[in-house]
């Protein structure tokens, strides 16, 4: 008669001392095995099990405490501001019930009114992944001191592209790691910030710099507890051979020392992303400037959205002073739609909310962002004692407050330029001078291949930072496609000098050589490059089109062995070009050299029977090589 | 053995503290928390699953290293009759608790020490008064709102005192951590 338990355990809880004793295994178990058990049990987050009567009763009082403030099980949202998938809080009548229980002797009962003990999944949740990517050395965290907040970078070695539909972290010591976030770098910059290979390095946030338009897209975020989220069909993002993985990870210290090293699984799908969700960051992060003291700081942004779209997830972020926390959108009828709430913010529960359904917000609607800040002595998790002035940044003793949301566009088309334009624009309103922006938008332009219009803002990021070279070589780019080929030229040069490795800008410092018909100072640079990138096809390709141009030129110059000596190095790139071969026999004949032009001209014959030219020129320079036998002459 | 065990408890009766009874050390004996003599002695409470407490691991051993030369004795003390004892040397080795180990499986030394959570501290003079009783530092605010560090040190300021033949400083908020009462 196990429909009666459901009525009895709410009984129990309306009237104290009237229904039957609460007991463990009737009317406990359904809310540990649910809420408790899928991290406290062996080899997962919790510090203790609660498996059993025993593991249970051994802190009864404690899950008390802890459930009555809602501390346990972690659950930051407010009810009622989002509906969610997964929510982890108890029900008020789940929480008198625990209270009945233990008021009562927390009693064992009969084993045989227990809920089923569900099948927990010991080490990876969905199964053997099909690639595992582990950190190269155990981070050592400290027995004592403050929370750390560690960046493994984790490379991905990868045949070719693949597509991810699901990732699940294994945090290597679930007690010492509270969260973890991947982040995907795939211009593989942050590297950069190791000491050495694979020792990776501090930082609550980071930034990731990206010079091709390949915007987040998905959430990667892992807290105990949480079930590894598979992405649903079509919405699988992409991950290339050269592609980094950072994994950031937020550390507790637990009393002794601790070896912290982290697996990433992943998980691939032969399905290629069809969908092209984005994620969307609200922020006012130059705003965040709280003076010691302050009780209500408040920091907001608000975006209008530029399309219909839907909102698949939300995912709030402040440090230690965040207290309430807002998001909602105002919709073009002036209603208003909940996105998220948390009334009493705790960074250690930080976590990415799934919506159950999305939120549909039509074009025109006004996402907005309310955080509030408590630097004030009275706020216990202030990093410093006396409070002092906190400032946005990415470090722990610095504040942050962004609220991201995944968002996909109606309809079938990808429409995340368009998005990231609003973007940028929405970026600018806040930051008139911002270099991201300014070179964001210019940028946007030119992968929609308009070079002109790109030309004013790539401008403007040069102007707000003068020696990036991103900046200078996206301009130069823009300008070498309207036709300037000799301003291009110099902002190659220059952003060549900020940076002496960076690959592309000596390329296109090379074809903009190459338009201006410097043959030499071309060719010089990409061979140059092709040191650099020995594979790279454009490179040769290109360096093979300029020594043919350069050779043409010397050949019309009459300069003859110099037109050779180009040929001859054009064709280590064009071995089966058979005019090349033909002109190469040509020039050989022209300076008498009827020995090397003939096998020229054969070859050319051969790629190219029908190539007259050759064909009579190879007669007339076997012929005059008789003619030079019968004389004697070597040549 | 047993005589002998009578007689401390009945002298510790006799002095108006109350009896102590059923303290036992790793090997199983009884053993008297209160022996040897200590110019201060302190208590602390602890659990091996009680992620509190072991957090304070640490800051134990820096006090036990600040005040064990100046004649304060320390010992740690188990008071969940469950716990094996392969488990608490395990509990021991892994977070290096300083000082002596006392089991009390029966509660007696947490009622003299007016202990209910873990860690709490309790400071007793050499004639085995009760001199501080409660959280170590304000570390933790309650549970799970803890402060990047302590700004007040409770068992630090308790112990100094005793140590030094000053009043007590005044009482302050009580202990963070589990319940004693949930291993009785």
């Amino acid at each position: 008669m196990r429909w009666v338990l459901p009525f009895a355990a709410l009984a129990a809880a309306a009237w104290p001392g009237k229904a039957e004793v609460v007991t463990f295994y009737k009317d406990i178990t359904p809310i540990i095995y649910h809420s408790c058990a899928p991290c406290h049990r062996p080899g997962e987050a919790g510090p203790f099990p609660l498996l059993t009567y025993e593991d249970v009763k051994k802190h009864a009082t404690q899950i008390v405490a802890v459930t009555s403030r809602r501390y346990m099980p972690p659950w930051l949202p407010e009810a009622g501001h989002g509906d969610f998938q997964d929510e982890q809080g108890l029900s008020d009548t789940q929480i008198r019930l625990i209270e009945e229980w233990v008021q009562h002797g927390a009693q064992a009962g009969v084993p045989a009114d227990a809920a089923p003990l569900p099948k927990f999944t010991l080490g990876w949740q969905l199964g053997a992944p099909d690639l595992v990517l582990r950190a190269a050395a155990p981070y050592p965290l400290r027995a004592d001191g403050p929370d750390e907040y560690w960046n493994f970078v984790l490379p991905m070695k990868l045949a070719g592209t693949r597509w991810v539909k699901a990732i699940e972290i294994r945090p290597g010591n679930a007690r010492a790691v509270h969260h973890a976030n991947v982040l995907i770098d795939r211009s593989r910059t942050a590297r950069t910030q190791e000491k050495t290979p694979g020792s990776g390095f501090p930082g609550m946030d980071l930034n990731i710099e990206a010079d091709t338009f390949d915007p987040d897209s998905h959430f990667l975020f892992w807290k105990p507890g949480g079930i590894p989220w598979e992405e649903p069909e079509g919405m699988a993002w992409r991950a290339d051979s050269s592609t980094d993985l950072i994994l950031n990870v937020h550390m507790q210290p637990t009393g002794k020392p601790e070896m912290v090293q982290p697996s990433i699984g992943l998980y691939f799908t032969d399905q290629a992303g069809t969908k092209f969700p984005m994620l969307v960051q609200l922020e006012h992060d130059s705003a965040l400037d709280i003076p010691p003291g302050a009780r209500d700081f408040q920091v907001s942004d608000d975006f209008t959205v530029p399309m219909d779209m839907d909102v698949l997830a939300v995912y709030p972020h402040a440090h230690y002073l965040g207290r309430l926390l807002e998001g909602y959108a105002t919709l073009p009828d002036g209603s208003r739609r909940w996105l998220i709430r948390i009334p009493d913010w705790d960074v250690n529960w930080q976590a990415v909310y799934r919506y159950k359904e999305p939120v549909f917000l039509p074009k025109g609607s006004v996402v907005s962002m309310r955080f509030h800040y408590d630097n004030s002595d009275a706020n216990a998790r202030n990093p410093n004692h006396p409070a002092k002035r906190v400032r946005g940044g990415n470090q722990a003793t610095d504040e942050m407050g962004h609220l991201w949301l995944q968002v996909l566009p109606r309809g079938s088309e990808d429409r995340r330029m368009e998005l990231q334009e609003a973007i940028m624009r929405h970026r600018l309103d806040k930051y008139p001078g911002d270099f991201s922006a300014h070179f964001n938008l210019g940028a946007l332009q030119l992968a929609r291949g308009n070079a002109a219009e790109a030309i004013p803002s790539l401008r403007s990021a040069v102007e707000a930072r003068p020696e990036q070279p991103v900046a200078l070589n996206a301009l130069g780019a823009a300008l070498m496609t309207t036709g300037n080929a000799s301003d291009a030229a110099a902002l190659f040069e220059r952003a060549l000098r900020s940076n002496p490795q960076y690959t592309n800008a000596r390329y296109n410092l090379a074809d903009a050589l190459a338009e201006e018909q410097q043959w030499e100072q071309s060719a010089a640079q990409f061979r140059q490059v092709l040191k650099e990138s020995p594979e790279d096809a454009g490179a040769r390709e290109h360096l093979g089109e300029v020594l043919r141009l350069w050779g043409n030129q010397m050949a019309a110059a009459g300069r003859l062995e110099d037109a050779a000596a180009h040929f001859r190095e054009c064709l280590l790139f064009r071995q089966d070009d058979a005019a090349l071969h033909s002109d190469l026999g040509t020039v050989l004949a022209k300076l008498g050299r009827f020995r090397e032009a003939v096998p020229e001209f054969e070859t050319a014959v051969r790629l190219d029977p029908h190539l007259d030219t050759a064909k009579h020129n190879l007669q007339a320079a076997r012929a005059r090589l008789e003619k030079a036998g019968e004389q004697g002459a070597i040549r | 053995m047993h005589g002998l065990r009578f007689l401390l408890l009945w002298a510790a009766a006799a002095t108006g503290f109350g009896a102590v009874s059923g303290t036992l050390n790793l090997d199983g004996k009884a053993v008297d928390p209160f022996e040897p003599a200590a110019k201060v002695r302190v208590f602390i409470f602890v659990r091996t699953d009680c992620p509190v407490s072991n957090r304070y691991a640490p800051e134990l051993k820096r006090l036990s290293d600040e005040f064990a030369p100046r004649g304060a004795i320390f010992a740690m003390v188990y008071a969940d009759p469950a716990e094996t004892i392969e488990n608490i040397r395990r509990h021991l080795g892994e977070f290096g608790f300083p000082g002596a180990v006392i089991r009390d499986p029966a509660h007696s030394l947490v009622r003299r020490a007016k202990a209910t959570i873990t860690p709490e501290a309790a400071v007793f003079s050499a004639e085995g008064k009760l001199l501080y009783h409660g959280r170590i530092d304000n570390r933790y605010v309650e549970l799970g709102k803890a402060m990047v560090a302590p700004t007040r040190h409770d068992l630090e300021e308790a112990i100094a005192a005793a140590l030094d033949g000053r009043p007590q400083p005044e009482e302050s908020a009580p202990a963070v951590g589990c319940y004693l009462a949930d291993v009785e």
